[in-house]
């Protein structure tokens, strides 16, 4: 009985995880490698970009754009309970991503908020977005 | 003295009206940028949100 009851509770934590979290999911290694090699980055406007001149596969593009549709998503989702536009979500989401080094790593390329693509180095910080706050 | 003064700030009143001035048309149109719709406070306001979506979209970014 009582184990019964443990491998039902098992299952059930496995499937909410599985219903709430589609970030039970890995990182798209792809898309990682990418990033890493400076072919896409990320945006002020909280998407993934593809960098001007870089050569990106048609595999590469897919994932990119299933990417920001997965991110436009959980925008639309968010932006609804938060009382505030997909595109204000979006903005406050890059804020939190420029100022990760975990998520915007040294050596990544990515694009500020004047359009302009840049490089995370060693030496050079990142140009945050101007709306975000101090944090 | 008064008379003097007075004549000569009608002068300078004459002169000034006599000077053309040009205004010129500007040449590219007037862009309004957009992108300044989104303001601080607001951003400020969605902190957690923002945190909380990136803890539930960890494989997204």
């Amino acid at each position: 009985m009582t184990h019964r009851t443990f491998s039902l509770a098992a299952a059930a934590a496995m499937l909410s995880m599985a219903l709430t979290s589609p970030a039970g999911a890995q990182r798209d290694s792809v898309i990682a490698d990418a990033r890493a090699a400076g072919l896409v980055g990320e945006q002020a406007d909280g998407y993934l970009g593809l960098v001007p001149g870089a050569q990106i596969s048609a595999d590469l593009r897919g994932r990119v754009e299933q990417n920001n549709m997965r991110r436009r998503a959980a925008y639309t989702e968010r932006a609804a309970a938060a009382n505030a536009s997909v595109a204000e979500i979006a903005a406050a989401v890059a804020c939190e991503v420029f100022q990760d080094a975990q998520k915007l790593r040294v050596g990544e390329r990515y694009r500020d908020d004047a359009g302009q693509w840049r490089q995370h180095t060693a030496t050079q910080a990142v140009v945050v977005p101007g709306v975000c706050g101090r944090s | 003295m008064r008379r003097i003064l007075t004549s000569t700030l009608g002068a300078a009143v004459l002169a000034a009206a006599c000077i053309p001035v040009q205004i010129q048309a500007p040449d590219r149109p007037i862009e309004i940028n957009l992108n300044v719709n989104i303001r601080q406070e607001v951003i400020v306001r969605l902190e957690r949100d923002a945190e909380e979506l990136l803890q539930q979209n960890q494989d997204l970014f």
